[in-house]
């Protein structure tokens, strides 16, 4: 306790500013967990349901239960890009080969587009992550050299240079590389973890996409 | 989409809150268990016990140099006869030794002499191994004794308590002075003049001559604060006045009065 108190002014904004970080990664390991977690098991959970059932349109009808999968947008977003291109095609019967062709573009694209966007969700604040875990040590450090900084101004003023006068400064500035490193090393470890995840996660939507493009070509082809 | 987004945004404000309560339930577990467990930062009572000074360390019990000195020289006496008695007996270990390889080699039938003297030859020998282990042993007793009391101390009769006390002092003073040496000239020099009451108090410092360097001065002046808080009451309730040269090779005292 007294540590902390003891400090000077930069080795206490140093300190908050640390701690913030900590607070926020914290935050943000939690929340991923809980949304990396629930799309996997929901994703799971969706590609069963999703081969047992026949059809596209008793899937959509379903397919609110899964909402926290990513797998479920980019099925809304092909079934929707879909439903469009069949009833535009309807319309024109005429030129029904170059049509078809060219609805499985237009899903694909879909597909293409709403897998960005998960992506995008999916990896949205894990650069804080990367950044708490680079630079948290850094402003640690740097709340140290001017603690001992400081120490050493005050050694010089009182003139002596015993272990009592020196000890206490260097221990108080030492406490801010302590919390830099507390901060830093969860975040590090939870950026790597949550990388893997997502790549896994992105591994299983390219492969649906994959999936939903041969069915739905097929069905096309087939009709 | 937008359903979506706000979802997660919730979500992280939810952990936000979470991840907070538990930084600030990690601090309060921290700050109990320190408190459970206090950090001893005191710094440790030292101790002092110096050859030089231990007649005099504590000045209040009288004078022990006086006490030392005749309880030494009780010893020595005994010791002069049975040195005495022990170095005669020497050669007569030898020959009684002797004695009875000659006889046994020359008759036989003269056993029971040599058995006789043999058993002489070993009490004579046990006798004077004990005598000379009691004058070892009084030997060493002296030593040990001359060596506690007044060996280091070679001027002092146990007149000159002032002068033991001004040692006392400037011992103390050295203490304290190796903790808080620092100086920033080339040869710094300061002269202190203490006083200190018939408590053990140090009333006023003076100081008489200074070099000019102000880090050595506030060495000097830390030394003196840190090493009062030790100083024991003079002898006889006297006023105790002296004059300290301090250097950085060390501290002689310049008697005050």
């Amino acid at each position: 306790m007294a540590l902390l108190t003891g400090t000077g002014l930069i080795v206490k904004i140093v300190l908050l500013i640390l701690i913030g970080f900590s607070v926020i990664s914290w935050a943000i390991i939690m929340f991923k967990l809980f949304q990396v977690h629930r799309a996997n098991s929901e994703s799971v959970r969706f590609m069963d349901f999703f081969w047992k059932s026949k059809r596209f349109d008793a899937i959509a009808s379903q397919v609110d239960r899964f909402a926290s999968s990513p797998l479920t947008v980019l099925f809304n977003e092909g079934y929707g890009e879909l439903k469009k291109v069949v009833e535009g095609g309807g319309v024109s019967e005429g030129s029904a080969l170059s049509t078809d062709l060219g609805g499985v573009e237009n899903v694909s694209r879909a597909l293409r587009r709403a897998t960005n966007s998960e992506i995008t969700r999916l990896e949205k604040y894990l650069t804080f992550l990367a950044t708490t875990g680079s630079t948290s040590p850094f402003i640690g450090l740097f709340g140290t050299v001017w603690g001992i900084m400081t120490a050493f101004e005050g050694i010089g003023r009182t003139g002596s240079a015993s272990l009592a006068v020196v000890a206490p400064g260097i221990a108080e500035a030492l406490i801010a590389t302590a919390i830099g490193l507390v901060a830093a090393i969860p975040a590090v470890m939870a950026y790597n973890h949550f990388q893997h995840k997502i790549r896994v996660l992105i591994k299983e939507m390219d492969n649906f996409s994959t999936e939903f493009l041969n069915i739905v070509q097929r069905n096309i082809a087939g009709k | 989409m937008n359903s979506r987004q706000s979802r997660a945004d919730t979500g992280m404000g939810v952990s936000c809150i979470v991840s907070t309560v538990i930084h600030l339930a990690v601090f309060l577990l921290l700050v109990w268990w320190g408190k459970l467990f206090p950090v001893n930062m005191a710094i440790q009572e030292t101790y002092y016990v110096d050859v030089v000074n231990l007649p005099v360390a504590d000045p209040r019990a009288g004078s022990p140099v006086q006490k030392g000195n005749e309880a030494e020289i009780a010893p020595p006496p005994p010791a002069a006869p049975a040195r005495e008695m022990s170095l005669p007996e020497k050669p007569k270990q030898g020959a009684a030794s002797a004695k009875p390889d000659a006889k046994t080699a020359k008759s036989p039938d003269a056993n029971a002499d040599a058995a006789l003297a043999e058993r002489i030859a070993k009490i004579a020998r046990s006798a004077e191994a004990r005598s000379e282990e009691a004058v070892m042993e009084r030997l060493r007793s002296k030593l040990k004794s001359a060596g506690s009391g007044r060996s280091g101390m070679p001027a002092a009769g146990g007149t000159e308590q002032g002068s033991d006390y001004s040692a006392y002092i400037q011992s103390r003073l050295k203490d304290a002075f190796r903790n808080t040496i620092s100086y920033s000239s080339k040869n710094p020099e300061m002269i202190v003049r203490l006083f200190i009451d018939s408590g053990g108090k140090l009333t006023r410092r003076v100081s008489e001559r200074s070099s000019g360097d102000r880090a050595f001065e506030l060495a000097v002046m830390r030394a003196i604060d840190m090493a009062s808080e030790k100083f024991p009451p003079p002898p006889d309730k006297k006023l105790f006045e002296g004059v300290f040269v301090f250097k950085p090779q060390g501290i002689t005292p310049t008697r005050g009065k």
